[in-house]
C-alpha cells in the first residue's frame, strides 16, 4: 500500500510539473498560439523564436480580421513583405533586386503572376543566409523551400518518392544525387554571372556546364557561400577557403600552395631529365669524334 | 641470333602496356578535371569523369594481374630484396646514373633472366608498386562511392581527405613514369629498350655500342645466365 503511494504522489507530481511548464511558456507566447499551437503545424514555436521575425508580434503582419475569432481576413488581404524590406541593407542584400529576379522568374511568368515571398518563404521560421555558419544549413533550408512543392506528398513516403523521381532528372550529373542532396537548386536553377539565386529559370535554361562550378574560382562562392565567403576572405584572405573549409568539389578544391609546389618538383624532374639526357648527347658526340 | 627472355613473359608485357595506356589517360583526364577552367577539355567535363572512372575500374583489374603474376608466375622473385648487398647496390646504381652513364662504364647490374632490377629500380617498384599504388587504388575506388564517406575527418570534410590523398599521390606516380620513360631510352640505343618491352627480344648490337655500358657482349662479362638486354632501367 505504501509503494502505490508512493508511486501516486509521484505521478501527480509529474502531471503538475507539466501543466505548471505549459502554463508558464503559454504566459510567453503571444494569444494566438493558444488556438494555433496545438492545430497549425506550420507554426513551430522553437523555429520561429530562432527566425528573423521572432522580435514581431503576430499582429504586426496578420493586420486586419484577425483580432476576432472567426478570423475575417484572409492571407490575400495581408501586407506583404516588401512593404517592410525594401532596398539594399547589406553588400550582399538588396530587396529592390530581389523583387526585380522574381519578376523575372519563371515562377511569376508560368506559374503565378501574384508569386509572392512566403510561397517559398516561411515568415515564421525564415532566418537570412547571413545569419547561417554551416554552408549544410544554407543548402538545407534553400533546397527544402523549393522541394516543398517539387517534391509535395500526402506523407512522408508519399514525399521520398517525389524526390526520387525529381532526383532521376538530375542524372546528367555523375554521382547525381551528391549533387541533389550537397547543392543548392538554386545554384544551377539561376543565372550564371550574377549573385541573385531568385530569378528562377525554366527548366530547359539550367546551368549544364560543369566547370562554371568546378574551377577554382567557382559559381558556388558567388551563389551559394555569398556570405560565408565574404567572412572567410576578411579571415583567410581567400575567396576559395569556404569551399576548402565545407565541401570538396574537384576543380574547385584546389590549393594553390600545393599546385605549385606539384609545378614545381615536376619542373625540377624534367629540368634534370634535360640536363642528364644533354649530359648523355654532348658524351656521346665528344667520343664519336675522338 | 635472337632469344626470347623469359623474365618478361607475354602476359607481363601485356600488363605493362596496358597499365601504361590506363594510366596515360587517368593522367590526362584527371589533369583535365584538376585544371577544369583551364585546360583545354576537348571531350568535356562529363566524359572526362567518365573515362577516368572506366579507366580507373580497369586498371585495378590489371593490377590484380599484376598481383597474380607475382604470386603464382613467378615474377614476384625479381622483387625480392638481398639483404647485404641493397644498400651498396643503391649507391652503386645512383654513382652510375650521375656519372657512370656518361663515361661509359660498365652497367653495375646488367640484366639477366635471374635478375631483372636493379637495387634502385627495385626499391622504387616495391614503392609504386605496393605502397602508393595501392593507395591510388582504394582512395580511387572511394571516390567512387562519395555519398558513403564520412562527412568530416579530423575537421575537414572526408571526401576531401581522399581526394587529396588520390590528386598528390596520383601526381608522385606521374613523375615516376616521366622517370621511368627517361631511363628506357638507356639502352644501347634510343628505342633498344622499348622494343625489348614490347617484343622481348634482345637484339643484336650495333658495333658501335657493343661495348657500351652494360652491354651484353661486353668484354669481361661472364655471366652464366643468358643475358638478354644491354642494360636496364627505372
Amino acid at each position: 500500500m505504501r509503494a502505490a503511494g508512493t508511486i501516486v504522489l509521484l505521478l501527480s507530481g509529474a502531471i503538475l510539473s507539466v501543466q505548471t511548464s505549459m502554463a508558464q511558456t503559454g504566459e510567453q507566447e503571444p494569444p494566438c498560439m493558444e488556438c494555433h499551437r496545438p492545430r497549425d503545424t506550420t507554426i513551430d514555436p522553437v523555429r520561429f523564436a530562432r527566425s528573423v521575425h521572432a522580435k514581431l508580434d503576430c499582429a504586426d503582419c496578420h493586420t486586419e480580421g484577425f483580432s476576432k475569432f472567426p478570423h475575417t481576413s484572409s492571407r490575400a488581404g495581408m501586407p506583404d513583405c516588401i512593404d517592410c524590406h525594401s532596398g539594399s541593407v547589406s553588400p550582399t542584400i538588396d530587396f529592390d533586386r530581389i523583387a526585380q529576379g522574381v519578376k523575372g522568374s519563371v515562377h511569376v511568368k508560368l506559374v503565378d503572376p501574384a508569386f509572392r515571398c512566403t510561397n517559398c518563404h516561411s515568415p515564421h521560421s525564415f532566418i537570412p543566409a547571413s545569419r547561417m555558419t554551416d554552408a549544410s544549413e544554407v543548402i538545407d533550408v534553400s533546397n527544402k523551400s523549393c522541394l516543398g512543392c517539387h517534391a509535395a506528398g500526402d506523407s512522408p513516403s508519399g514525399k521520398q518518392l517525389a524526390f526520387r523521381q525529381l532526383a532521376e532528372k538530375h542524372r546528367l550529373f555523375p554521382h547525381w544525387e551528391l549533387h541533389i542532396q550537397r547543392n543548392a537548386c538554386v545554384a544551377c536553377h539561376t543565372p550564371r554571372g550574377q549573385q541573385s539565386v531568385h530569378d528562377i529559370l525554366p527548366k530547359s535554361e539550367a546551368l549544364r556546364d560543369c566547370t562554371v562550378c568546378h574551377a577554382r574560382n567557382s559559381l558556388l562562392v558567388t551563389k551559394l557561400y555569398t556570405h560565408l565567403a565574404l567572412k572567410e576572405r576578411a579571415e583567410h584572405g581567400e575567396v576559395n577557403a569556404v569551399l576548402l573549409n565545407n565541401a570538396y568539389v574537384i576543380g574547385a578544391n584546389r590549393n594553390r600552395w600545393l599546385d605549385w609546389g606539384t609545378v614545381g618538383l615536376a619542373g625540377l624532374v624534367i629540368l634534370g631529365i634535360a640536363a642528364h639526357g644533354t649530359g648523355r648527347w654532348l658524351v656521346a658526340r665528344l667520343m664519336r669524334r675522338s | 641470333m635472337r632469344h626470347e627472355s623469359s623474365s618478361y613473359p607475354l602476359w607481363l608485357r601485356c600488363w605493362h602496356w596496358s597499365n601504361a595506356l590506363l594510366f596515360v589517360t587517368l593522367l590526362v583526364t584527371g589533369l583535365s578535371m584538376h585544371y577544369a577552367q583551364i585546360g583545354p577539355r576537348p571531350l568535356g567535363f562529363r566524359s572526362d569523369v567518365l573515362i577516368h572512372n572506366t579507366a580507373g575500374i580497369l586498371l585495378t583489374l590489371f593490377y590484380g594481374l599484376f598481383l597474380y603474376g607475382n604470386l603464382r608466375l613467378g615474377n614476384g622473385r625479381y622483387y625480392r630484396i638481398v639483404p647485404g648487398d641493397f644498400e651498396p647496390g643503391l649507391i652503386r646504381q645512383i654513382r652510375y646514373y650521375l656519372w657512370g652513364i656518361f663515361v661509359r662504364s660498365p652497367h653495375p647490374y646488367p640484366h639477366s633472366e635471374e635478375r631483372k632490377f636493379n637495387p634502385l629500380q627495385k626499391m622504387f617498384y616495391l614503392v609504386v608498386m605496393y605502397l602508393l599504388f595501392p593507395v591510388m587504388t582504394v582512395t580511387g575506388w572511394a571516390l567512387l562511392f562519395p555519398y558513403r564517406l564520412p562527412a568530416e575527418i579530423l575537421g575537414v570534410p572526408g571526401i576531401g581527405l581522399w581526394a587529396l590523398g588520390h590528386t598528390y599521390i596520383g601526381f608522385l606516380l606521374s613523375l615516376f613514369m616521366v622517370v621511368h620513360i627517361y631511363l628506357g631510352t638507356t639502352g644501347p640505343t634510343l628505342g633498344t629498350l622499348f622494343r625489348f618491352m614490347l617484343y622481348s627480344h634482345a637484339e643484336p648490337e650495333p658495333a658501335s655500342t657493343a661495348h657500351g655500358p652494360g652491354s651484353a657482349g661486353r668484354p669481361g662479362s661472364h655471366d652464366e645466365v643468358p643475358v638478354t638486354v644491354p642494360k636496364e632501367h627505372t
